[in-house]
């Protein structure tokens, strides 16, 4: 019981990290309009834009953090000069097969540049844990599971507010609703599809960065396994309905970290993406309910 | 009164297809301005080439004297050009006053009072957007969905909105409703440029008209000049 009970609580805190490597995912795949395959490289370069900040300056978290998203920003603007822009008005798999390549580039680019042994993030927050007690139940929390809890309910709290409150955000929306009609309201769109994908990028950033920190060490090609799992939890939500693809995200997580309780750690995807089909078998649009489209 | 938007010799192709050829128009300020013609006669070609959308193959467009043929989409927006978009293109998730706050993205500047005071005049034109405001856009009815892109149109207070097809697929009733409306849009000193395939309802309000035809302007004149044409009264009224 109290094993199971401490498995259900690293499966939210991992959920939460995939929750918010969704929310990016979606928001991305919301504004340009195609899924990507850059992700995973997006996270990798957030978590060594942490690591190199961590090594320079210290332990500093909050720097660390800025640093991964404006590292992920960066490098999206990149991939959408590359990828989208030059083909806005071509096929679409063209984008899609560029973004394939290009992820292959700064994959290897990256182990060039940075090398390709593992870079390990120790004592970022302080390993410390706090046990509660439910009558002869003890549960565990680590300090560092609280943070990042907290961290990414923060953040989807601010996309949230910036998505439905601030003109900006509803100009993203608009464009990612119907790129014709944002041209005739006077919206330059590529300028806003080009923010929307930054943004995305940067929540993906800090994700990698958290991922890191969450595993103790990472490599250039871990985040390859993470960005399938960004694109499962997206898919769960049907693809661009933020609220519903970090619904997935979480529950990919806890699923993943319930089924390693009664097998093996090695099963791990194996539950991840067994839930993603059968899910997908029951309901082909995910959990989203679109409103607003008349049946 | 003064000229507003002139279209001269504009050539459009969409690809090998020839959709317009030497189309020339022009709109004087305060004016009610129909298009008329059969399906793929490039009426909406028209109103797509002056809202930057296609790309022209030749001639001009100029509004107030400025040069906007190769202008943006977005940009052209912002010099008071509206367009209302054949098929309604609201945005369906997004709730009834975000798309009314949408149609004021052509003007960076503007204020939240002036957005509020804005959207009051259009709760006043169509009381039931007042009655949706938090619905989805989407979940409207067909003529609901007309009334508020025609209201997020109205909301950038351009001096020239562009209608296309506004009764398209709506009950007579409304029909009737949405054509009041566009003379009382008029009377708010606003100038319309009209597309319709009720021909002979848009001759009623229209001060002038053009008929196209397989992208030519083939007759032009005041609207009940036009009404009284018999070449037209054969081809459209089916009389």
């Amino acid at each position: 019981m109290e094993y199971v009970l401490n498995q259900l609580i690293n499966g939210i805190c991992q959920g939460a990290i995939y929750a918010l490597m969704a929310i990016g995912y979606s928001t991305i795949v919301g504004v340009v309009g195609m899924v990507t395959f850059t992700y995973g490289e997006i996270m990798m370069i957030g978590a060594y834009g942490a690591f190199y900040i961590f090594l320079s300056c210290g332990n500093n978290i909050l720097l660390g953090l800025l640093m991964s998203f404006g590292c992920s920003f960066v490098l999206c603007i990149a991939v959408y000069k590359l990828c989208y822009e030059r083909f806005f008005n071509a096929p679409r798999h063209i984008s899609l097969l560029c973004t394939i390549g290009f992820s292959m580039l700064i994959k290897n680019l990256a182990q060039i540049v940075f090398g390709p042994e593992t870079k390990s993030m120790l004592n970022i927050i302080p390993n410390r844990i706090f046990t509660l007690h439910l009558g002869s139940v003890a549960v565990d929390f680590r300090l560092l599971q609280i943070v990042i809890m907290l961290l990414v309910v923060f953040l989807a709290l601010m996309l949230t507010f910036f998505f439905n409150r601030t003109r900006a955000g509803i100009a993203l929306r608009a464009v990612s609703q119907n790129k014709d009609a944002a041209y005739l309201v006077g919206i330059n769109v590529r300028r806003t599809a080009l923010l929307g994908n930054c943004i995305g990028c940067g929540f993906g950033g800090i994700a990698g960065c958290l991922l890191a920190i969450y595993y103790i060490n990472f490599q250039s090609y871990t985040f390859g396994s993470f960005s399938m799992k960004a694109f499962s939890a997206s898919v769960l939500g049907g693809l661009v309905d933020l609220r519903m693809s970090a619904l997935g995200g979480l529950c990919l997580g806890i699923i993943e970290n319930l089924g390693i309780t009664v097998s093996s750690a090695t099963f791990r995807d194996v539950f991840a993406f067994g839930f993603l089909i059968l899910m997908l078998i029951i309901r082909p649009q995910g959990f989203a309910v679109k409103k607003g489209t008349r049946v | 009164m003064s000229r507003m938007l002139d279209i001269s010799n504009l050539t459009v192709y969409y690809g090998y297809v020839n959709a317009l050829s030497d189309v020339s128009i022009h709109v004087d300020e305060g004016e009610i301005i129909t298009l008329i013609g059969s399906n793929g006669a490039g009426k909406t070609t028209t109103l797509m080439a002056v809202s930057g959308l296609v790309e022209k193959a030749g001639g001009t467009v100029s509004y107030r004297g400025q040069d906007i043929t190769k202008m943006h989409a977005d940009r052209i927006v912002k010099l008071g050009i509206a367009h209302v978009p054949e098929g309604r293109k609201i945005f369906p998730q997004l709730t009834v006053y975000e798309n009314l706050v949408a149609g004021t993205f052509g003007k960076p500047g503007i204020t939240k009072q002036q957005i509020a005071d804005l959207a009051d005049q259009c709760y006043e034109l169509f009381p039931r957007l007042k009655e949706r405001m938090t619905q989805a856009g989407g979940s409207l009815s067909g003529g609901e969905q007309q009334m508020l892109a025609i209201a997020r149109g109205l909301m950038m207070d351009p001096q020239l909105i562009m209608l296309d097809e506004p009764s398209l697929g709506l009950a007579p009733i409304v029909v009737e409703e949405i054509f009041e409306l566009i003379g009382r849009i008029r009377d708010a000193g606003k100038t319309v440029l009209l597309i319709e395939q009720n021909a002979s309802v848009a001759l009623q309000i229209a001060d002038r008209g053009y008929v196209l035809e397989t992208g030519r302007v083939s007759l032009t004149g005041t609207g009940s000049e036009l009404l009284s044409n018999p070449e037209v009264k054969r081809a459209y009224l089916g009389v």
